[in-house]
């Protein structure tokens, strides 16, 4: 699965420690997801698209798309 | 600031559920060589305690489980799948070796095959496979 996290991350300016921080996961879980080793649960996905306020398909896309 | 409060409520709960495994399992090894070491050691070999030693063993051992469960679901979604793909492959490693293990005495190839020597393959596959597992993840 491919996701746009590292840069929404970045428009914000928020470290990966940042990131982890707001969503209560370690600084590894995000950097695992942002490198495409790791896909996020389901609640995590979710509260991922709830704290950049977009829908999780604009973050989240099969790597057959 | 309520950013880092969420973050060291993470660490926070892992460091303490970490305390409580730790003592948990104290508790239970400390209690298991009371079990095997005490009827012999110290109450010659009286079954009211040797019975008394096993339900201390039994109910450290329920408690070392609880902190286990505990420890797992206080950490973070990664860390709770490498420990569990652990579990998995530990599982596994340990059922195939333990099959061959106790064939050997029987085909004549290994004497003195001790059943506790099992709980050293379970350790080290579990932490072999932790290790493994989170620095796939993890490492750049």
């Amino acid at each position: 699965m491919k996701n746009r996290l590292k840069v929404l991350r970045a428009d914000r300016d928020w470290t990966q420690a940042d990131l982890a921080d707001r969503l209560r996961v370690t600084r590894q879980t995000i950097n695992a997801i942002e490198k495409g080793k790791y896909d996020p649960s389901l609640p995590l996905a979710f509260k991922i698209a709830a704290l950049f306020g977009l829908p999780i398909e604009e973050i989240f896309s099969a790597d057959t798309d | 600031m309520g950013d880092a409060n969420t973050e060291t409520s993470l660490q926070a709960g892992l460091k303490k559920s970490t305390l409580h495994l730790f003592l948990a399992t104290g508790a239970w090894v400390g209690s298991t060589a009371l079990m095997s070491f005490g009827p012999n050691a110290f109450w010659d070999f009286d079954t009211t305690l040797t019975f008394l030693a096993i339900a201390v063993n039994l109910i450290t051992g329920g408690f070392m489980l609880f902190s286990f469960f505990r420890h797992l679901n206080n950490m973070d979604e990664l860390q709770r799948q490498t420990h569990l793909e652990a579990m998995a492959l530990t599982l596994g490693i340990t059922m195939v070796l333990t099959v061959i293990y106790g064939a050997l005495p029987q085909a004549k190839v290994l004497v003195g095959a001790q059943p506790a020597n099992v709980l050293f393959v379970i350790g080290i596959s579990y932490i072999l496979s932790v290790i493994t597992l989170w620095l796939r993840r993890t490492s750049a």
